[in-house]
């Protein structure tokens, strides 16, 4: 093919969406994020056209003021000089001029002007709940891969012993360390904070904190993820833990009763349980693999992930019979987004009416 | 020391019927040189191979065997003194010898680990056509002296033979046999098969741990195949079995 | 490298023991497949192929060369792999050295046939220009651009396709009589397309628990005590066989999965030949 055509055929159709990478932009109304993902599907023609409507519907949605707050790199940040104005993270002055070394949202705190990355690796604020992997057991310290730019580190003094006594730690506990988290064990914990050295700490004393098991961890763009009063849900109706860390991972798995006192028996029998493979009752399982779905196909159409969404989501899928593999097939994302964009205009309609 | 195995001769009720597509032989064109000359003997010894087999009769071999023979073998353990384990084994004209050094610790170990690792290294030598390895936890040093091809079966009996006389804790004796359309060819015979297949076994757990297999063949000839190698390698490691006995004796005595 | 905790082991085992994995597939179901051909324009061939989370590319090139002395009346064709460190960080400099090379042999192991050419992707002889002097080698490059398991099969489909998108320049040869070396003439307008229907497909079936499964993500494949690759052709004819991984395996079970594989490469050829379509008519 020669390139005359090729100029031709991307003049025609800007987003040669069957194959090609496909970005989309979107603008969530709510907090004005710009949100751009790659999304790889083989769409028909008709899927084609409503997904574009779909998208091109959340666009218009968007506030106008959220777009004109995003900036790349090297854009120009308007400001008023002679508000001595403190240029923050993600700004650099240039010939007296503001200019952006981020790309993201300009963000403006009385005279501290930054620049809200939107892309960016997932950034700790005490208090956040994550969810993490051990990778190294250190002298008294868990270390562990949060999404963060460095690993994250769980103090044994800083969660609760398996036996729920409040005591010192002794030589025996820290032998007894692998019993409790060992490599490659998947974490649910708090963020504690910096620490003078500048490492990340985190704590784990509540029994809700700890090990997960039986389930799937999920990794999605941390900005998806908002910062919530509650991160840790039980779907009784599914009989299934659903927890949305702070930095991306997303933990859906069975349902663990967490009962203080009986803690440290629960744990022992589950071993032996693991040994005779009694696995997750394949109700449960198929729960948790459509809710993981929705997750999957949520995330690559950059939408934020809540807890109401993502069950909508599920029992949309469930309830016109899609099989739970079928969702991440190109019919079940289109529908996604023009459920998104119908939604998003309902909310819009009766914020407008109120 | 020096026990001579012998060669296990499997005859088996099936024999191979294969179709050969008709030969492709756009002979030399009229120029001279030597290659051409080279193929074109190549080519009479293939058409003879192929006469005979079409006939099915039990004709001799190359080296004088019938069809489902192996390669007389010799085997040897303790070959080389360096080695924490060491065996020389011999089928027919190749000579392999395969030493095994460690256990010990793994100088790449970052992580924690409950697996150990095995390195092999083959090298042709020189003048044969070597093996040479190594092995992170273990490590392995095959060195071939002899070629004819259809050597890696016995490279994988012989590294398990001399695994065993290192000491090394194993599930079971690795035996390999490998089959075209006639059992462990020599390397004229490798050249016009239309297939190999090549299955290594643990024949006290009725294991197969490698089974490679090319060119284009139908579920009833893999089935015989498999089946035919199988038994070739527990005769094969009976041999094995016997003469590693044989050598534990001799050092008890 | 994935680092699975017991927990997920343990329910990736239970999924596949259940008949609904991770994704809510099933063992024998494969996960979106797409094609695109002509991806690569210096190529004589080329063609993308993604598998859920894997991609691959494959390119064909041709070049003249010069017959082998052993082989006077039939081309060559040579596969390589290469794994990108866009897939994987270990992939940087030699780290996916021992990777390429086991895909590589498993490649040839599986296309290229026996040594008289049966069940070859390629009739070598089709690649002969000049009986012992001139005639086509093939390059088939495999790239691996990201890794989420099944490797094998996505460069293989990839090959495939690459195959079927590739044109041969037409070459008139003229014997000048002055000199014994022919010359040829190679066109740049004609091409000559392949015949690419005898090329297999690769179907790995591997082996978690008591069951195995196709189409393996690279997790489950960290839960695999073996893995059978079976390169089936549209007659149903096995071409090459090859078994990694550590556990042994019991000859019924090899011969079960020889004929499972066989049953579900019909319906990936099937598949995987109308996104050829869909992709040449796209292009």
């Amino acid at each position: 093919m020669s390139d005359q055509q090729g100029e031709d055929q991307t003049l025609e159709r800007p987003n040669r969406l069957r194959y090609g990478r496909f970005f989309l932009l979107l603008r969530c109304p709510r907090d004005g994020v710009v949100a751009m993902r790659d999304l790889q599907l083989s769409l028909n023609q008709t899927q084609r056209v409503r997904l574009e409507a779909a998208l091109h519907e959340l666009q218009a949605l968007a506030p106008a003021a959220a777009s004109a707050a995003a900036v790349t790199v090297a854009d120009t940040i308007p400001v008023n000089q002679e508000d001595n104005i403190l240029k923050g993270h993600g700004t650099l002055d240039r010939d007296g001029e503001v200019v952006a070394t981020l790309c993201g949202v300009v963000e403006r705190v009385n005279k501290l002007v930054y620049v809200r990355t939107l892309r960016a690796r997932y950034k700790p604020e005490v208090g956040d709940i994550i969810v993490g992997r051990v990778i190294e057991i250190a002298p008294k310290r868990w270390r562990l891969e949060i999404n963060f730019g460095q690993d994250a580190v769980l103090m044994l003094s800083s969660m609760n012993l398996p036996d729920g006594i409040q005591r010192r730690r002794t030589a025996v506990d820290e032998l007894n360390m692998r019993t409790i988290f060992e490599e490659n064990d998947v974490v649910c914990a708090e963020v504690r904070g910096f620490q003078h050295d500048g490492s990340l700490h985190l704590q784990a004393r509540s029994q809700k904190y700890g090990k997960l098991e039986r389930g799937q961890l999920l990794t999605v763009p941390p900005y998806l993820v908002k910062r919530r009063k509650q991160h840790f849900h039980h779907l009784e109706q599914y009989d299934v833990d659903l927890i949305l860390g702070c930095n991306g991972f997303i933990w859906v798995g069975e349902h663990v009763v967490v009962s203080d006192s009986e803690k440290t028996s629960k744990m022992e029998d589950q071993k032996p349980r693991i040994e005779l493979e009694t696995f997750t009752p394949l109700e449960t399982r198929k729960h948790i693999c459509r809710l993981a779905n929705a997750i999957r196909v949520l995330s690559a159409l950059g939408f934020t992930l809540t807890v109401e969404l993502i069950i909508e989501t599920a029992e949309a899928s469930a309830s016109s019979n899609i099989e739970i593999n079928d969702m991440l097939g190109a019919e079940f994302y289109v529908q996604t987004a023009e459920r998104e964009a119908k939604r998003r205009a309902d909310l819009l309609k009766k914020g407008g009416a109120r | 020391m020096h026990l001579l195995g012998r060669a296990p001769v499997i005859r088996r009720g099936g024999r191979w019927h294969t179709q050969f597509p008709a030969m492709s032989s756009s002979a030399a064109t009229g120029t001279y040189s030597p290659a051409a000359e080279a193929g074109g003997k190549r080519r009479e010894k293939r058409e003879e191979l192929r006469r005979h087999l079409a006939e099915d009769a039990d004709w001799p071999r190359a080296d004088n065997r019938s069809f489902h023979e192996c390669r007389e073998a010799f085997l040897r353990t303790g070959a080389t003194t360096a080695a924490s384990g060491s065996a020389y084994a011999e089928f027919g004209k190749t000579k392999v010898i395969v030493s095994v050094f460690g256990p010990r610790e793994s100088k790449k170990a970052m992580m924690y680990s409950d697996v150990g690792r095995l390195n092999c290294n083959v090298s042709y030598t020189t003048f044969a056509t070597p093996v040479r390895g190594q092995v992170i936890i273990l490590e392995l040093i095959i060195v071939l002296a002899s070629i004819t091809k259809g050597d890696l079966p016995i490279i994988i009996s012989c590294a398990s033979l001399a695994l065993a006389d290192a000491g090394i804790m194993m599930y079971d004796l690795v035996t390999s046999v490998s089959v075209n359309i006639i059992i462990d060819p020599t390397s004229d015979e490798e050249a016009w098969q239309d297939g190999s297949l090549m299955v290594s076994y643990m024949p006290s757990r009725k294991e197969i741990t490698q089974l490679t297999l090319t060119g284009e063949w139908t579920d009833g000839k893999i089935t015989n195949a498999v089946e035919l190698c199988m038994d070739a390698c527990s005769k094969l490691c009976d041999i094995l079995r016997n003469h590693l006995k044989e050598t534990a004796n001799l050092a008890s005595e | 490298m994935v680092g699975l905790s017991e927990g997920e082991k343990h329910f990736i085992r239970g999924g596949i023991a259940q008949d609904i994995r991770t994704d809510g597939r099933k063992r024998l179901q494969f996960r979106a497949l797409s094609v695109e051909t002509g991806v690569i324009p210096q190529a004589n061939g080329s063609a993308r192929v993604r598998l859920g989370g894997t991609e691959v590319i494959a390119s064909v090139k041709a070049e003249l060369g010069k017959p082998s002395i052993l082989h006077p009346d039939k081309g060559k064709v040579n596969i390589f792999v290469d794994c990108s460190p866009t897939a994987e960080p270990t992939f940087e400099g030699r780290g996916s050295e021992e990777l390429s090379a086991e895909l590589s042999v498993a490649l040839q192991r599986c296309l290229l046939g026996g040594k008289s050419g049966a069940g070859a992707a390629i009739d070598l002889s089709s690649l002969i220009v000049v009986d012992g002097k001139v005639c086509w080698d093939l390059y088939i490059d495999g790239l691996v651009i990201s890794s989420d398991g099944n490797l094998l099969d996505a460069l293989a489909a990839a090959i495939k396709v690459a195959l079927s998108d590739t044109g041969i320049p037409k070459v008139t040869v003229s014997v000048s009589t002055a000199s014994d070396e022919p010359e040829v003439d190679v066109s740049d307008e004609e091409f000559l397309q392949f015949d690419t229907s005898s090329v297999p497909v690769i179907i790995t079936l591997t082996k978690v628990g008591r069951q195995y499964i196709v189409d393996a993500t690279s997790e489950e494949e960290s839960q695999m005590s073996s893995a059978v690759s079976v390169s089936v052709n549209r007659h149903g004819h096995v071409c090459g066989l090859t078994k990694r991984g550590g556990a042994g395996l019991d000859p019924t079970v090899i011969f079960d999965m020889i004929s499972v594989a066989k049953h579900v490469s019909q319906q990936f050829i099937t598949l995987l030949d109308s996104e050829i379509a869909a992709a040449q008519a796209e292009e």
